[in-house]
């Protein structure tokens, strides 16, 4: 799994969220084709109802309590609203949480079905629903992996000209490597502002500054972003999950 | 999302698929070992097929993506030792994998074998044969080389 070289320390966090959750995508695997492959065998119906149970869960409870780790270790609950608010991160809290709720839900009525069964009673409809509704979530932690790997509608970049009262344009070079930035100027005054990112280091960086983003950059590339921007101490970091956390930030001041 | 994103994507979604398939063929191997019915042994048999079937699409879909993005990538190369590892440790998972299957084919041959001869009850011969100890040493020998792939994987060492 070819991913990306990530800042000291967050490495184990993410070993633990993907071991959480493909062991929850191989219980789910399991209870699904055992319940459905069961043809009313009580013992294959008990260990699709208890892949659940006992290996799918423990494994959600690793992959979600990882992945909250993760999202503090790289910073992500210290950032911008828009920042945060990124469609893959959706996806992955989305199908994590909501999936959590549709187990939960999965592993009560495939509890009642398991103690019917015991008890003689039918059982076998209500095991169904478990199947259905582990399937789904099977089919979600595929479009999660997608989402959580692919990061769909990251790094495009969201470059934009706004008017401006100052008609001065200023032009500021930064310098990004692992894992830090470096501007030839630490103020600059109202109005349009040029950066241009060239990126001297081993992995891809993008420049974020006033709600606008540069394109991800990759290494030796460079790429130009025009903001306007308006009088204060604005906040610039790369948006690449946990560079900002490891030290691509700092504040820009605009007299 | 770029090409390389894609092909980063569906390399990861194989590697998913593997690892679950490892997940589900534990779950059935450590529930087969109570297993001593000719009939639940093939039950069981039906639904090892689909964790097999997660783990052969996985295997070979997993390295042929990864070697591609290890030339497409420029920090990366497919010389890099950790990537090199990763290799060896994967020819070692495929190998004892495609013994172990081997190994778990007995029992369903038997299974079949004691329903032809219309043996439905238990058999002790047959419950020997679902606790297959080479089958399940190749299978953790197989699991063991995975875990560490993900963890090079993870840690690239070296990179």
């Amino acid at each position: 799994m070819l991913g990306a070289i990530r800042p000291a320390g967050q490495d184990f966090p993410v070993l633990l969220h993907i071991v959480g959750a493909t062991i929850v995508f191989g219980a789910l695997l399991a209870s699904v084709s055992s319940l459905a492959l069961a043809r009313g065998q009580v013992r294959l119906l008990r260990v699709g109802y208890f892949s659940l149970l006992l290996v799918a869960l423990p494994g959600w409870i690793l992959m979600r309590l990882s992945g909250e780790w993760i999202y503090r270790k790289q910073g992500w609950n210290s950032l911008p609203h828009d920042l945060k608010d990124t469609t893959w991160l959706r996806i992955g809290f989305g199908v994590a949480d909501y999936g959590g709720l549709l187990f939960l839900v999965a592993l009560v009525i495939g509890g009642v079905a398991v103690r019917r069964l015991r008890n003689g009673k039918k059982g076998i409809g209500l095991l169904r629903i478990t199947t259905g509704i582990a399937l789904v979530i099977a089919l979600a932690f595929v479009v999660a992996v997608w989402a959580m790997t692919g990061k769909p509608n990251y790094g495009e970049g969201t470059s934009a000209l706004a008017a401006g009262t100052n008609t001065q344009t200023t032009a500021v070079a930064v310098t990004a490597t692992e894992f830090k930035f470096k501007l030839s100027k630490s103020s600059v005054p109202h109005g349009k502002v040029v950066f241009t990112l060239a990126n001297k280091g081993k992995l891809a960086h993008d420049f974020w500054i006033a709600g606008k983003s540069s394109p991800l950059v990759q290494p030796g590339k460079s790429a130009k972003l025009t903001v306007t921007l308006s009088s204060g101490k604005l906040l610039y970091l790369c948006t690449v999950p946990g560079h900002s956390a490891a030290g691509m930030k700092g504040t820009l001041t605009v007299r | 999302m770029s090409f390389q994103d894609w092909i980063f994507s569906v390399h990861l979604l194989f590697a998913a698929t593997l690892v679950g398939g490892f997940v589900m063929s534990w779950i059935v191997v450590v529930a087969l070992r109570s297993v001593d019915a000719a009939a639940e042994t093939l039950s069981f048999n039906r639904v090892a097929m689909v964790g097999t079937i997660a783990i052969v699409l996985g295997l070979p879909g997993t390295i042929a993506l990864g070697i591609w993005l290890a030339i497409l990538r420029p920090q990366f190369h497919p010389w890099d030792g950790w990537v090199i590892g990763a290799i060896v440790l994967w020819v070692i998972a495929t190998v004892a994998v495609l013994r172990s299957l081997v190994e778990y084919r007995k029992p369903a041959r038997k299974a079949r074998e004691l329903i032809a001869a219309g043996v439905t009850g238990p058999s002790s011969e047959l419950v020997a044969l679902n606790r297959t100890t080479t089958g399940l040493l190749l299978r953790a020998l197989a699991s063991a080389a995975i875990v560490l792939i993900v963890i090079d994987m993870i840690y690239k060492p070296g990179a």
